[in-house]
């Protein structure tokens, strides 16, 4: 367990570092795009005053810059959501921005490079030649097979971005492929989805709390960026302990939509590591209905030991934690297709260039 | 206190045994695609840039050469081929405190600036531009093929490193514009333009919205602006100095 780990679950241990502990958390609290969370739980726990000034400024710098995103990002869902009422099409915000539109707790911290929407799979190629005609446009070069790849095996369209504007935009029609092993019905989304409405007159859907949940759980089952995936464990915390206080019988209601979603292995697994890296406290009860989607005893202690190693290395830039990366990453593509298709992507892959980082020309200087 | 934990260092591939090459490691994440080795330092000079550039939005950023006389700043700012790394350089080899080639860190709520005196990466013709001007200037190795051309690295003095930690007040608002051939000449700008000049200076000026605004605006309002157009370093040196002398002794405007 590394040094932010142990303050995620108990901050006030802050009280006792010393130049060593500080200069260990700020690298990996910005790595794991924790910054705004943790200046927020600095400030939740009466500790401002420890906190060197130094670190003050970058934490506040990361929030500000948390600020514009969020700003952005609930702009670029106006701008979709009046193409989309146009055509009749229903819209439902996802992850970040749905915490926003709907105010939930992350809203205080969350920072976000896109935004995640959802329309219902019949619409979703409508929806996609609307956002065309309006401005959109593909946020990248696609070849044939990445368009197949999005549309044939993922369970959204390639990425759109306007060309005004910078905020990506990620249309779904699914919180999961559905060529994975989880198949959810979207369906049953649709039917539990609430409406929220902003006070610039934007209406649209998000899940429903339990929904929402399972929906982070997924993502961390699935996603092959684990780079901020710590990130969203607190998300799960966090919700988590709002709706808790929010909604009664919220616990039963949680694993009833795990058993109608199928998702009762990713809830395992969200579960178990909130609590192990983000200190969410649960009942007994609960801890006791969530081990029943559990795997055989070795496999849960190898994936305990994996996913600690990803998202909690106690040094960043461990090999160890490398190794784990690589092992999650095959892993989330081992769940999100059958292995014939695995293969032939991963070839594919192998034999394209990575991604482009940012280009030493755009630097200052 | 540590900003940031970086880490120069080289892939690990087999290609280190042929072309061997450079990584620059922040926090755990690599911004860049790497470089040839022997670019090791320079790349380091423009990670640093990326970090600020990226991160340091407690402070309103400005795209500026910024120097000082005492504790009075002259801030010179402008986009890449304005001159402002050059005459910040020059400012600083006849006496000139140096607070930076490249940023303008404001704290909003004071309106003073932070000064982060670093080598100044020289660029092509600007190498031989500041040796003509001082032939004892203190350059570094000459790193002939950068991703922005031929670098070298002027070193700032003593007394700047020093003084890193004191900040310096705003007190001169000067455009540069290096135009081949032309002579100098100081003009007055007007406090509305200078406005809009200086905020299209700024790199987190969208980001930081009304704190950026008015923090730009105070700053026009309290300094002497101008724009300047030079081409012979010697003379724009003395008149800026110049300035900086009637400055000192006479109040503000």
């Amino acid at each position: 367990m590394n040094l932010l780990n142990c303050f995620l679950k108990d901050p006030v241990i802050a009280r006792d570092w010393g130049v060593g502990e500080w200069n260990c958390f700020l690298p990996l609290a910005r790595n794991a795009r924790l910054l705004g969370r943790s200046l927020a739980l600095f400030e939740q726990h009466d500790l401002l005053d420890i906190v060197p000034q130094r670190l003050i400024d970058q934490l506040r710098g990361a929030l500000a810059q948390t600020r514009y995103v969020q700003v952005q990002a609930l702009r670029e869902l106006r701008q979709v959501a009046r193409v989309l009422e146009h055509e009749g099409t229903d819209l439902m915000a996802l992850k970040g921005v749905a915490y926003l539109v709907a105010d939930l707790p992350p809203r205080g911290w969350r920072n976000l490079s896109d935004i995640d929407l959802m329309v219902p799979e019949e619409d979703i190629a409508d929806a996609e030649r609307a956002l065309l005609r309006a401005g959109w446009q593909p946020s990248g070069e696609f070849d044939a097979y990445d368009q197949h790849y999005y549309r044939a095996w993922m369970h959204e369209v390639p990425p759109l971005v306007h060309h005004n504007r910078e905020t990506e935009v990620d249309l779904h029609h699914n919180l999961a492929p559905p060529v994975s092993r989880i198949r959810i019905d979207a369906n049953h989304l649709w039917d539990e989805a609430r409406t929220v409405s902003d006070p610039y007159g934007l209406t649209v859907k998000v899940l429903g709390p339990a929904d929402m949940l399972l929906h982070n759980a997924v993502h961390l089952y699935m996603n092959d960026e684990l780079r901020g995936g710590l990130r969203d464990v607190m998300d799960f915390r966090d919700l988590f302990e709002h709706f808790i206080d929010q909604e009664a019988g919220f616990e039963d209601q949680l694993l009833k939509r795990a058993e109608v979603l199928g998702c009762g292995r990713p809830l395992y697994y969200a579960v178990s590591t909130a609590q192990r890296l983000a200190g969410l406290r649960l009942s007994v009860d609960f801890v006791r209905a969530v081990q029943r989607y559990a795997p055989v005893s070795a496999v849960a202690h190898f994936m305990t030991w994996l996913i600690e190693q990803a998202l909690a290395p106690s040094r960043l830039g461990l090999r160890r934690s490398a190794v784990a990366h690589q092992l999650l990453f095959i892993r989330s593509h081992w769940v999100r297709m059958p292995l014939p298709m695995l293969l032939r992507h991963l070839w594919r892959k192998a034999l394209k260039s990575k991604a482009p980082t940012s280009s030493i020309q755009e630097t200052p200087g | 206190m540590l900003d940031y934990d970086i880490i120069v260092r080289g892939p690990r591939n087999l290609r280190r045994w042929l072309r061997p090459q450079i990584l620059f490691e922040v926090d755990g994440m690599l911004p860049f695609d790497p470089q040839p080795r022997e670019n090791a330092f320079p790349m380091f000079e423009w990670g640093l840039n990326w970090c600020i550039a990226t991160s340091a939005h407690r402070y309103m950023m400005l795209h500026a050469g910024t120097v000082a006389f005492g504790d009075r700043a002259m801030i010179l700012p402008g986009t890449p081929g304005s001159g402002k790394s050059t005459l910040s350089a020059a400012l600083h080899l006849r006496g000139a405190r140096l607070l930076s080639d490249e940023f303008g860190l404001v704290r909003p709520e004071k309106g003073d600036l932070l000064p982060m005196p670093r080598g100044i990466p020289l660029k092509n013709t600007s190498i031989e531009a500041i040796l003509e001007f001082d032939p004892a200037a203190s350059l570094g190795p000459t790193y002939p093929k950068t991703r922005k051309g031929r670098v070298r690295h002027l070193r700032p003095d003593a007394q700047s490193l020093l003084a890193q930690h004191e900040p310096a007040v705003p007190r001169w608002l000067v455009f540069p514009k290096y135009r081949a051939g032309a002579d100098e000449s100081l003009l007055p700008l007007d406090k509305t333009e200078a406005f809009r000049q200086l905020a299209f200076n700024c790199f987190n000026y969208k980001l930081l919205g009304e704190t950026a605004f008015r923090a730009v605006a105070k700053m026009v309002q309290d300094v002497d602006c101008y724009t300047f157009t030079f081409s012979r370093l010697d003379r724009a040196v003395e008149q800026l100095g110049a300035l900086a002398d009637a400055g000192r002794e006479g109040g503000r405007r």
